[in-house]
């Protein structure tokens, strides 16, 4: 599988810093984007941290395929999706600590939604509001579970998803790295076929803009960073209330062989 | 006159009455109301009487001052009322008091714009979970839990029946295909099923599927006994309890 990515983020037309982190490690096929809260800078500082952990824990992990696991390997997940799991909270543990040191970082904290593509399979990790997407045929699926109020009050049935979008109270978040010693990481595994697009967005994105405007803008642009330049566009024009990080990876199919050509036909011009 | 009573896991800490002057509460041993945890700012909020209203003020709390379960600045506190500090919580009594009409506007904090915040106490979690015992309305209450299941009525595939626990359900011959369709010429990805808030979704792979004979146009709406064809392989969808 061939993947073309890109990432782009901005600061967005109301806020002074852009708190929003995220890193693309191309070799790797590993993508980690995250949004950080806590004044003064400090969200910022807690978001690089949660991204730098992560990419350096997969990184260490491949160059050293023995590398020490904190968890026993299931039979349930592969792998690297146990090793994105450990990632997180290794990453939870280094801010939650980092802000039990300095008094002036106390209450700092990062979303984290982390994606990792190996051999046809696609390993999630989520804690937070930003969000994975996978567009498949024209169809966008959202792969994770937002952890705020709001999300749960909508998966509960006690307000339905118009309320939640007018809602006051979309900040409050009910799980976030840094916030706890521990945290619950939701993963899963999913598996990519080629035409494949995968989204990785902080709520900058998905609070301006629209799950069908999305999919619209996915399909429209088949250049990753002309994707993201205009989703980022889209939510600027919206108000852009907030930072706006987009990662859009596009998973194609290897150069045709002679024999899938007898089988399909001649490649499409994308 | 009004007093408040502040409790801490059901037990009664102490108890001020509400004069002209207001009621500060904090962590600084100076308030009147002092609550000695770290999760309470110094000078965390204050509760006086603007006019004959009862008035809680937040004062700039890291962590938040909260009535009953909204997060406020500033609220219009009634009798019975219930203000979450931290672990803490002091009730409010007002029965001395003339009774304040409900639509006196309490107002919760719109959220800051640059602050996103986690919920934290175990208080706050629990409160979640009482009103959604009270307001259980969702399809998926426990107890009467069905299954969404694709049962095979003919083709060949790996299994006889699929009962569906992921968001996105795959109907093909790759190895990674839920419904692993079997025999030569077969896509990878013949069609898929997605998972939503309100349902499940079929929409169209390398084929385009047929739902009780009709092609869909589209990601299409499964409805519980639909008959879904693609690539010669028949199946029933349907809920089961």
């Amino acid at each position: 599988m061939q993947i073309a990515c890109d990432g782009l983020t901005d600061v967005g037309r109301v806020r002074a810093d852009n708190e929003d982190s995220f890193r693309i490690l191309d070799p790797l096929h590993l993508f980690v984007l995250s949004d950080g809260m806590g004044g003064q800078a400090h969200g910022e500082v807690a978001s690089s941290m949660a991204v730098e952990t992560i990419v350096n824990y997969c990184q260490d992990a491949k160059d050293d395929p023995n590398a020490t696991l904190d968890k026993l390997p299931s039979q349930q997940w592969a792998e690297k999706t146990t090793r994105l799991e450990s990632a997180v909270q290794l990453a939870n543990s280094k801010i939650f600590q980092a802000a039990q040191k300095n008094p002036e970082q106390y209450g700092m904290g990062a979303t984290l939604t982390a994606a990792w593509f190996d051999n046809g399979r696609l390993s999630i990790a989520h804690v937070g509001d930003s969000r994975a997407y996978l567009l498949r045929g024209g169809n966008l699926q959202q792969l994770t579970n937002d952890h705020s109020l709001v999300a749960e009050q909508v998966r509960r049935g006690i307000i339905t998803p118009q309320q939640a979008e007018s809602s006051e109270i979309q900040s409050v978040l009910l799980r976030a790295l840094g916030a706890h010693a521990e945290v619950e990481v939701d993963i899963d595994e999913v598996g990519i076929y080629p035409r494949d697009v995968l989204l990785l967005c902080s709520d900058g994105l998905t609070r301006m803009v629209t799950e069908p405007e999305i999919a619209g803008s996915l399909q429209a642009e088949t250049d990753p960073h002309a994707a993201a330049r205009k989703l980022i566009e889209l939510a600027n024009e919206r108000g852009g209330i907030d930072n706006i990080t987009v990662i859009v990876a596009r998973f194609q199919e290897e150069p045709k062989n002679w024999f899938s050509w007898l089988r399909r036909g001649p490649a499409k011009k994308d | 006159m009004a007093k408040l009573s502040l409790m801490f896991e059901n037990k009664l800490v102490k108890e001020v009455p509400i004069g002209s002057r207001p009621v500060s509460i904090g962590r600084s041993p100076d308030n009147d109301l002092p609550i000695d945890n770290l999760a309470i700012s110094n000078y965390h909020a204050r509760v006086y009487y603007e006019g004959s209203r009862l008035v809680v003020e937040d004062l700039d709390s890291l962590n938040g001052t909260f009535v009953n379960d909204l997060r406020v600045e500033r609220a219009t506190l009634h009798d019975g009322d219930s203000i979450w500090i931290g672990k803490h919580h002091i009730k409010v009594d007002a029965t001395a008091d003339a009774a304040i009409p409900w639509d006196s506007g309490r107002k919760a904090a719109a959220p800051k714009i640059n602050e996103t915040m986690v919920l934290d106490t175990k208080a706050r979690r629990d409160m979640l979970q009482q009103a959604a015992a009270m307001g259980e309305r969702s399809q998926f209450s426990p107890g009467r839990l069905k299954m969404p299941t694709l049962v095979v009525l003919s083709g060949k595939v790996n299994q006889k029946e699929y009962v569906l626990t992921n968001k996105l359900t795959v109907i093909g011959k790759s190895p990674m295909a839920t419904v692993r369709l079997r025999g030569w010429f077969k896509p990878p990805m013949a069609a898929q099923i997605n998972q939503r808030d309100d349902g499940y979704y079929l929409g169209t792979g390398d084929k385009v599927p047929t739902v009780n004979g009709t092609p869909i146009q589209g990601p299409t709406r499964l409805n519980d006994g639909d008959l879904i064809e693609v690539c010669g392989v028949r199946l029933n969808f349907i809920f089961r309890e």
